[in-house]
Protein backbone atom coordinates (compact mmCIF):
# COMPACT_ATOMS: atom_id res chain seq x y z
CA UNK A 1 0.00 0.00 0.00
CA UNK A 2 1.37 3.07 -0.96
CA UNK A 3 1.61 6.54 1.16
CA UNK A 4 -1.77 7.58 2.51
CA UNK A 5 -3.63 11.01 3.00
CA UNK A 6 -3.98 11.87 6.60
CA UNK A 7 -8.07 11.97 5.98
CA UNK A 8 -8.22 8.97 3.61
CA UNK A 9 -6.65 5.63 3.00
CA UNK A 10 -6.22 3.74 -0.50
CA UNK A 11 -6.04 0.97 -2.49
CA UNK A 12 -5.92 2.26 -5.62
CA UNK A 13 -2.51 0.95 -6.67
CA UNK A 14 -3.12 -2.08 -5.89
CA UNK A 15 -6.76 -2.63 -7.62
CA UNK A 16 -5.22 -0.72 -10.28
CA UNK A 17 -2.43 -3.25 -10.66
CA UNK A 18 -4.68 -6.10 -10.15
CA UNK A 19 -6.82 -4.98 -13.43
CA UNK A 20 -3.55 -4.76 -15.12
CA UNK A 21 -4.10 -0.96 -15.67
CA UNK A 22 -0.87 1.87 -15.81
CA UNK A 23 -1.75 4.89 -14.63
CA UNK A 24 -2.05 6.65 -17.66
CA UNK A 25 -5.01 3.82 -18.60
CA UNK A 26 -6.73 4.49 -16.16
CA UNK A 27 -6.60 8.29 -15.80
CA UNK A 28 -7.32 8.12 -19.74
CA UNK A 29 -10.43 6.23 -18.77
CA UNK A 30 -11.26 8.08 -15.33
CA UNK A 31 -10.31 11.51 -17.55
CA UNK A 32 -8.14 12.88 -15.64
CA UNK A 33 -4.32 13.74 -15.87
CA UNK A 34 -2.10 10.68 -14.94
CA UNK A 35 -0.63 13.44 -11.99
CA UNK A 36 -3.70 13.05 -10.57
CA UNK A 37 -3.86 8.86 -10.56
CA UNK A 38 -0.33 9.30 -8.75
CA UNK A 39 -0.70 11.91 -6.33
CA UNK A 40 -4.16 10.23 -5.43
CA UNK A 41 -2.14 6.94 -4.88
CA UNK A 42 0.67 8.37 -2.84
CA UNK A 43 -2.03 9.82 0.19
CA UNK A 44 -0.81 13.59 -1.48
CA UNK A 45 -4.31 14.32 -2.84
CA UNK A 46 -7.50 13.53 -2.12
CA UNK A 47 -9.83 13.29 -4.65
CA UNK A 48 -13.63 14.52 -5.77
CA UNK A 49 -16.47 12.52 -5.02
CA UNK A 50 -17.08 12.83 -8.98
CA UNK A 51 -13.54 11.14 -10.08
CA UNK A 52 -13.70 8.82 -7.09
CA UNK A 53 -16.72 7.51 -8.64
CA UNK A 54 -15.30 7.58 -12.09
CA UNK A 55 -12.15 5.75 -11.30
CA UNK A 56 -14.24 3.05 -8.86
CA UNK A 57 -16.38 2.25 -12.16
CA UNK A 58 -13.31 2.08 -14.32
CA UNK A 59 -12.31 -0.52 -11.94
CA UNK A 60 -15.03 -2.38 -11.12
CA UNK A 61 -15.59 -1.97 -7.67
CA UNK A 62 -17.94 0.29 -4.70
CA UNK A 63 -15.57 3.60 -3.82
CA UNK A 64 -15.61 1.93 -0.77
CA UNK A 65 -13.16 -1.05 -1.58
CA UNK A 66 -10.80 1.87 -2.67
CA UNK A 67 -11.06 4.38 -0.02
CA UNK A 68 -11.88 3.83 3.66
CA UNK A 69 -11.54 6.62 6.90
CA UNK A 70 -8.93 6.31 8.96
CA UNK A 71 -9.85 4.57 12.58
CA UNK B 1 -7.18 36.62 -42.18
CA UNK B 2 -8.51 33.55 -44.81
CA UNK B 3 -10.28 31.04 -43.58
CA UNK B 4 -7.30 28.58 -44.37
CA UNK B 5 -5.09 30.67 -41.31
CA UNK B 6 -7.51 30.75 -39.19
CA UNK B 7 -8.35 26.92 -39.14
CA UNK B 8 -4.44 26.44 -39.00
CA UNK B 9 -4.44 28.85 -36.18
CA UNK B 10 -6.71 26.87 -34.16
CA UNK B 11 -4.65 23.60 -35.11
CA UNK B 12 -1.99 25.02 -33.01
CA UNK B 13 -3.92 26.37 -30.07
CA UNK B 14 -6.12 22.98 -29.97
CA UNK B 15 -2.41 21.30 -29.54
CA UNK B 16 -1.52 22.24 -26.51
CA UNK B 17 1.05 19.92 -24.76
CA UNK B 18 2.29 19.73 -20.96
CA UNK B 19 5.74 20.85 -22.95
CA UNK B 20 3.88 23.41 -24.81
CA UNK B 21 2.61 25.03 -21.32
CA UNK B 22 5.88 25.00 -19.48
CA UNK B 23 7.19 26.90 -21.85
CA UNK B 24 4.57 29.76 -21.99
CA UNK B 25 4.53 29.43 -17.85
CA UNK B 26 7.60 29.43 -17.13
CA UNK B 27 8.78 32.03 -19.95
CA UNK B 28 6.28 34.31 -18.18
CA UNK B 29 7.62 33.46 -15.14
CA UNK B 30 11.42 34.11 -15.78
CA UNK B 31 10.47 37.56 -17.57
CA UNK B 32 8.72 38.44 -14.33
CA UNK B 33 12.22 37.48 -11.94
CA UNK B 34 13.93 39.41 -14.57
CA UNK B 35 12.18 42.24 -14.00
CA UNK B 36 11.42 41.94 -10.65
CA UNK B 37 15.48 41.41 -10.15
CA UNK B 38 16.49 44.50 -12.02
CA UNK B 39 14.05 46.59 -10.39
CA UNK B 40 14.60 45.84 -6.66
CA UNK B 41 18.33 46.12 -7.69
CA UNK B 42 17.84 49.42 -9.41
CA UNK B 43 16.19 50.15 -6.43
CA UNK B 44 18.68 49.52 -3.93
CA UNK B 45 21.40 51.57 -5.42
CA UNK B 46 22.85 48.45 -7.36
CA UNK B 47 22.21 49.30 -11.67
CA UNK B 48 22.69 46.03 -13.74
CA UNK B 49 23.97 49.03 -16.28
CA UNK B 50 21.13 47.55 -18.90
CA UNK B 51 19.56 50.97 -19.37
CA UNK B 52 15.85 49.72 -18.99
CA UNK B 53 13.90 52.61 -18.69
CA UNK B 54 11.43 51.78 -15.96
CA UNK B 55 8.41 53.28 -17.93
CA UNK B 56 9.62 51.95 -21.18
CA UNK B 57 9.59 48.11 -20.92
CA UNK B 58 7.60 47.78 -17.68
CA UNK B 59 4.81 46.77 -19.50
CA UNK B 60 6.51 43.43 -20.78
CA UNK B 61 5.52 40.77 -17.67
CA UNK B 62 1.90 42.07 -17.28
CA UNK B 63 1.64 41.59 -21.60
CA UNK B 64 3.06 38.45 -21.22
CA UNK B 65 0.64 37.59 -18.93
CA UNK B 66 -2.26 38.68 -20.68
CA UNK B 67 -1.56 36.69 -24.09
CA UNK B 68 -0.59 33.39 -22.18
CA UNK B 69 -4.12 33.91 -20.26
CA UNK B 70 -5.95 34.25 -23.41
CA UNK B 71 -3.37 31.32 -25.41
CA UNK B 72 -4.31 29.00 -22.56
CA UNK B 73 -7.96 29.95 -22.41
CA UNK B 74 -8.34 29.90 -26.23
CA UNK B 75 -6.57 26.38 -25.98
CA UNK B 76 -8.84 25.18 -23.47
CA UNK B 77 -12.10 26.35 -25.66
CA UNK B 78 -10.54 24.48 -29.03
CA UNK B 79 -9.14 21.49 -27.22
CA UNK B 80 -10.30 17.93 -27.47
CA UNK B 81 -11.31 16.66 -24.64
CA UNK B 82 -8.77 14.18 -24.03
CA UNK B 83 -6.16 16.91 -23.54
CA UNK B 84 -8.14 19.32 -21.97
CA UNK B 85 -9.10 16.52 -18.91
CA UNK B 86 -5.59 15.85 -18.53
CA UNK B 87 -4.04 19.29 -18.79
CA UNK B 88 -6.92 20.93 -16.71
CA UNK B 89 -7.72 18.41 -14.30
CA UNK B 90 -9.18 18.97 -10.74
CA UNK B 91 -5.63 18.34 -9.42
CA UNK B 92 -4.16 20.44 -11.57
CA UNK B 93 -6.80 23.52 -10.93
CA UNK B 94 -5.79 22.77 -7.05
CA UNK B 95 -2.44 22.82 -7.77
CA UNK B 96 -2.94 26.32 -9.49
CA UNK B 97 -5.16 27.82 -6.68
CA UNK B 98 -3.13 26.56 -3.69
CA UNK B 99 -0.11 28.15 -5.21
CA UNK B 100 -2.16 31.45 -5.94
CA UNK B 101 -3.48 31.56 -2.29
CA UNK B 102 0.32 31.09 -1.06
CA UNK B 103 1.42 33.98 -3.94
CA UNK B 104 -1.48 35.93 -2.52
CA UNK B 105 -0.55 35.76 1.56
CA UNK B 106 3.08 36.53 0.75
CA UNK B 107 2.23 39.05 -1.55
CA UNK B 108 0.25 40.78 1.53
CA UNK B 109 2.71 40.28 4.26
CA UNK B 110 5.32 41.76 1.65
CA UNK B 111 2.80 45.06 0.75
CA UNK B 112 2.52 44.88 4.68
CA UNK B 113 6.32 45.00 5.51
CA UNK B 114 6.92 48.02 2.51
CA UNK B 115 4.30 50.18 3.93
CA UNK B 116 5.41 49.69 7.44
CA UNK B 117 9.29 51.04 6.49
CA UNK B 118 8.21 54.14 4.42
CA UNK B 119 9.46 56.98 5.40
CA UNK B 120 6.45 58.72 6.09
CA UNK B 121 7.73 62.31 7.21
CA UNK B 122 9.38 63.17 4.59
CA UNK B 123 6.65 61.26 1.62
CA UNK B 124 7.06 63.09 -1.64
CA UNK B 125 6.28 61.75 -4.91
CA UNK B 126 9.34 60.44 -5.64
CA UNK B 127 8.91 58.31 -2.65
CA UNK B 128 5.62 57.33 -4.06
CA UNK B 129 6.78 56.63 -7.49
CA UNK B 130 9.23 54.33 -5.32
CA UNK B 131 6.66 52.32 -3.40
CA UNK B 132 4.81 51.33 -6.79
CA UNK B 133 8.05 49.99 -7.88
CA UNK B 134 8.83 48.55 -4.86
CA UNK B 135 5.14 46.92 -4.71
CA UNK B 136 5.32 45.43 -8.48
CA UNK B 137 8.68 44.36 -8.10
CA UNK B 138 7.83 42.17 -5.34
CA UNK B 139 4.87 40.73 -6.58
CA UNK B 140 6.60 39.76 -9.41
CA UNK B 141 9.01 38.30 -8.12
CA UNK B 142 6.58 36.01 -5.79
CA UNK B 143 4.38 35.59 -8.84
CA UNK B 144 7.09 34.89 -11.10
CA UNK B 145 8.85 32.38 -8.85
CA UNK B 146 4.96 30.50 -8.33
CA UNK B 147 4.73 30.15 -11.83
CA UNK B 148 8.02 28.78 -12.26
CA UNK B 149 7.40 26.55 -9.95
CA UNK B 150 4.27 25.10 -11.04
CA UNK B 151 5.80 24.88 -15.22
CA UNK B 152 8.49 22.88 -13.47
CA UNK B 153 5.61 20.39 -12.54
CA UNK B 154 4.72 20.26 -16.34
CA UNK B 155 8.18 20.13 -17.61
CA UNK B 156 8.13 16.97 -15.01
CA UNK B 157 5.23 15.16 -16.42
CA UNK B 158 6.07 16.07 -20.11
CA UNK B 159 9.91 14.10 -19.38
CA UNK B 160 8.13 11.29 -17.24
CA UNK B 161 4.28 11.32 -17.91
Amino acid sequence: MGKHHKNLLNNLAELRMAKGLTQQALSDSAEVSRKSINAIENGIYVPSTVLALKIAKTLGCSVENIFRLPK
Amino acid sequence: MRPKELLMLREILKAMTYFRRFLILFICGITQIFFAVYLLLELFGFSLGLHISSSGYMFIPGILIFASSGLLTVSYYFGDTKTNNSLYDEYTAIRYYKLGAFGYALNGIGIFLLFSFQDWSNWSFQSANAMIYQIASFAWLIFGVLLVWFSLGDYKEYKNG
